[in-house]
């Protein structure tokens, strides 16, 4: 360009742009546009329910016996499922039993995904190039990162705590639950900052983040379970809720703990960023391997090649939890039928006929649906992601039409939530048969092969999010699951109409297996599935492809 | 690979559009290519290369006009695709898969690969394959692309700034690979922004301005079409010659001392020289215009 303006001063003497005061809050204001939207639905979502829950238990004026509240205290398997029961003769103590552990999963999960998005996703995607190409530090923009994910899980746990104390639960315990769960948030954010130093793929650090994270739960059912290893408990943050008790003990030592667990991790992510590169974790793995897979020939090849990792985690996932749900299946059956108003209570909350093994299997076999749900809508939100990086460009220039690609993606992906629901089964049975429950195989199968139309719909619903929506892949497809189950038990709650509750995939699913299997349900959803499916799949084929 | 229609062009765009929200990013952009041909497609950033690319790839719809490879309409990728190959600008591998994984990937899923010549090209690109691609550099990856697309042989090649990562002596090889695709009657279709490359290799180019097509022409044409810069050394200072610049075809008459001139030429020389012939001429050059310097003149602008 030879334009030049009149040199009304020297060359070289122009001031310097002035600098921003600080570039680490720069860095944190950036850090907070990114997570406020999801902070603000998962505190409404967390508040909401406690609230609710905690109103519902008013409304029922006192139908749990005394005797009932004793022996749920007594039973390990309660323990063990739900966490300690404790202070269950009040609103609070209820809700916390009944939400606390659903709700600290759910916000832990959703703090490590976010921790990890927020560093791991923005280094590899080469955001943090650019953003470390400035005044900032690494370390410092890792401290901040953690600090507004950390605060962010508070802010929910604190939500949780309003609803209670909105709801009337007593101010003492709304805040020792609130602390709780944010606490439990915070762990999980902190571990998916330290799973971003570690790992340099946001996929692996996520997965780290998350298994460990339900390692803890397990640890805790095992805490609660085992006597003798009931110290464990002060190492999970869901062990800790329990030794709190809020409504109950009221104890605060264990939140100290919680507090000193989270620091710990916390340090020990912004320690584990010094001495690795920017872009990589500090465990890379090998960087070479001189003998090619022999699956990277063909599409069905690279799609089994893809679903081969995540499947074996989420399978040992799977049969870990549905190993101890066989384990406890007497224990659980026993104590049911002795209690009539906790069965009642049960019922109400969507557990029916709880007292024969067949039904608590049923029962329990619908939190398999939300798992296979997740799994399958996952798979899809996987294919949106590579489709974003631009990592199909090139398999898209070869004679692939894109709804072939999708296609034979789907039919892994239905191949690889059977095997799923296939081990989830054999490992109730293998649980049951050691403790002579009375379940065989072909009814563990069964009930597990049950849920399957709802994973299905799942799939479905994400393909058709693929091509429709490419954006919101993961919670439109997760939504018949999720959204179905919360809509059943919200309409048996209030009583809503026939209709609306009609809506819900788990109102045509059969308690497989203490009922028999409801065909035309199945086959209902599998049609919807499909249809929906295929209308993924026209979309796809015929919208701009994004990079 | 059994051939396209020998008779058909390899590529045919007809009016083809494309629009963005309220952005027209291509416009009735009408090209035909014919085989054996090596076309450069050139313009600035944001001109619309990128996206013409991924229409004629059938990634991106076209909201006018229609894209035709080898007389196959471009959104058949399975048929479409069995002909061409392609390299984006932008190279992305999954980062846990090595260089070899996704060439053995990319021949699985293709129309046929030469093993061979993809060995010798894995060597000639200097590419180690064992490595996975996270550890990759952007020119790495390019060369995964590049080799993955000339070992195909396929009629048609498609390729959007291949070279923006590689280093000179990769570069080198690069034009050597096009050539030998000439050679071997396979069509190239270039967009680059290294214009010294695309003046090395390519026989026809087209100019993309704010998503149009403003020029279409061989490389010999265009260079004729546009200004020669003419040098003139004189024995004995000739005053006359000032007048030279009153002539339609001259523009830009320098003096860069009593004895020697330059000027740019446009159109038939003749005026000028029928002027310079009463002069003491010592030397005359005459030179055509870099593309460099037909590429600024149709953007307006000159070096700074």
């Amino acid at each position: 360009m030879t334009t030049r303006t009149a040199p009304d001063r020297a060359p070289g003497s122009t001031t310097p742009p002035v600098p921003p005061r600080s570039a680490a809050r720069a860095a944190t204001a950036a850090a907070l546009r990114e997570v406020r939207r999801g902070t603000a639905v998962l505190a409404l979502v967390c508040g909401g329910m406690t609230a609710m829950v905690a109103l519902q238990y008013r409304g029922m004026d006192g139908a749990l016996g005394a005797g009932s509240l004793a022996a749920l205290a007594e039973n390990p398997a309660i323990r063990t499922l739900f966490g300690p029961p404790a202070g269950l003769d009040t609103a609070g103590g209820f809700t916390v039993w009944r939400t606390g552990t659903v709700l600290a999963v759910l916000v832990g999960i959703w703090a490590a995904l976010t921790a990890t998005r927020l560093t791991r996703g923005d280094e590899e995607a080469g955001r943090w190039d650019l953003l470390l190409s400035g005044r900032l530090r690494l370390g410092t923009l890792v401290t901040r990162v953690l600090a507004v994910v950390l605060c962010a899980a508070a802010l929910v746990g604190a939500a949780a705590g309003l609803g209670l104390a909105l709801a009337g639960a007593g101010v003492r315990g709304s805040v020792l639950f609130g602390a709780c769960l944010a606490g439990t948030g915070m762990v999980g954010a902190a571990l998916g900052v330290v799973g971003a130093q570690l790992f340099g793929e946001r996929r692996s650090a996520s997965g780290l983040a998350v298994a460990v994270l339900l390692g803890t739960l397990l640890v805790r059912m095992v805490a609660d379970g085992v006597p003798a290893l009931s110290w464990l408990a002060w190492t999970t943050p869901f062990g800790l809720t329990g030794r709190v008790a809020p409504f109950a003990a009221d104890r605060w030592p264990p939140l100290l703990a919680l507090g000193l667990l989270v620091a710990a991790l916390g340090a020990l992510a912004v320690v584990l960023h010094a001495g690795r590169d920017v872009g990589r974790g500090r465990w890379a793995g090998r960087d070479r391997r001189t003998r090619p897979s022999r699956l990277l020939t063909s599409l069905p090849g690279l799609a089994v090649h893809r679903v081969r990792r995540p499947l074996a985690g989420w399978a040992a996932g799977a049969v870990a939890y549905f190993l101890l749900i066989g384990l406890l299946a007497t224990t659980m059956t026993d104590f049911l039928r002795d209690n009539a108003a906790f069965a009642e209570l049960a019922a109400q909350a969507g557990f029916a006929q709880l007292g024969s093994v067949q039904g608590y299997v049923a029962a329990l076999d619908t939190l398999l649906a939300l798992a296979l749900g997740a799994f399958a809508a996952g798979r899809v939100a996987a294919t949106a992601a590579d489709e974003a990086a631009g990592r199909l460009a090139l398999l898209y220039s070869r004679p692939v039409a894109r709804a072939r690609w999708a296609a034979v993606e789907a039919g892994t992906t239905t191949l690889a939530v059977a095997v799923l629901a296939v081990a989830a089964g054999l490992a109730t049975w293998a649980g049951a048969a050691w403790v002579d429950a009375g379940l065989g195989p072909g009814e563990a199968l069964a009930g597990a092969l049950a849920v399957l139309p709802v994973a299905l719909l799942c799939l479905g619903a994400a393909i058709a999010a693929l091509g429709w929506a490419p954006a919101a892949v993961l919670p439109l497809g997760v939504t018949p699951a999720v959204g179905g189950y919360l809509l059943l038990v919200f309409s048996d709650t209030f009583g809503w109409p026939s209709a609306v509750r009609a809506l819900s995939p788990f109102a045509h699913l059969a308690a497989v297996p203490a009922e028999p299997w409801h065909a035309p349900g199945a086959a209902g959803m599998v049609a919807v599935a499909a249809a929906l499916a295929a209308l993924g799949l026209a979309g796809y084929a015929r919208r701009d492809v994004r990079t | 690979m059994a051939a396209p229609a020998p008779s058909a062009p390899a590529l045919r765009l007809d009016g083809l559009g494309k629009r963005f929200g309220t952005t027209d990013a291509v416009v009735d952009l009408s090209l035909t290519v014919p085989p054996g041909e090596v076309f450069g497609f050139l313009g600035p950033n944001g001109a619309g290369k990128s996206t013409t690319i991924r229409m004629l790839l059938g990634l991106l719809r076209p909201t006018a006009g229609a894209a035709r490879v080898f007389d196959v309409p471009a959104a058949d990728v399975e048929r479409a695709h069995r002909w061409l190959a392609y390299v984006p600008a932008d190279v992305a591998l999954w980062p846990s898969m090595t260089g070899r994984e996704c060439l053995d990937l990319l021949a699985g899923v293709g129309p046929g690969t030469d093993g061979r010549y993809r060995d010798e090209l894995v060597e000639r690109f200097a590419l180690d394959p064992d490595r996975r691609a996270r550890t990759y550099s952007t020119g790495n990856r390019q060369k995964v692309a590049l080799v993955a697309a000339f070992s195909t042989r396929a009629p048609l090649l498609v390729l959007d700034e291949p070279t923006s990562g590689l280093d000179p002596l990769m570069e080198r090889e690069f034009r050597a690979c096009i050539a030998e695709a000439a050679a071997r009657g396979q069509t190239v279709f270039l967009s680059s922004h290294q214009l010294a490359e695309v003046e090395a290799v390519c026989s026809r180019v087209g100019i993309l301005r704010s998503g149009r097509l403003v020029e279409v022409a061989g490389l010999a044409d265009l260079r004729r079409l546009h200004r020669a810069e003419v040098v003139v050394e004189l024995g004995t200072a000739a005053p006359d010659l000032q007048h030279l610049a009153d002539l339609p075809a001259v523009s830009d008459l320098r003096w860069s001392g009593p004895l020697r001139l330059e000027l740019s030429l446009s159109g038939p020389p003749g005026a000028v020289l029928r002027a310079l012939g009463d002069a003491d001429v010592a030397h005359l050059e005459v030179r055509e215009p870099t593309l460099e310097e037909i590429f600024l003149d149709y953007y307006g602008q000159v070096p700074a």
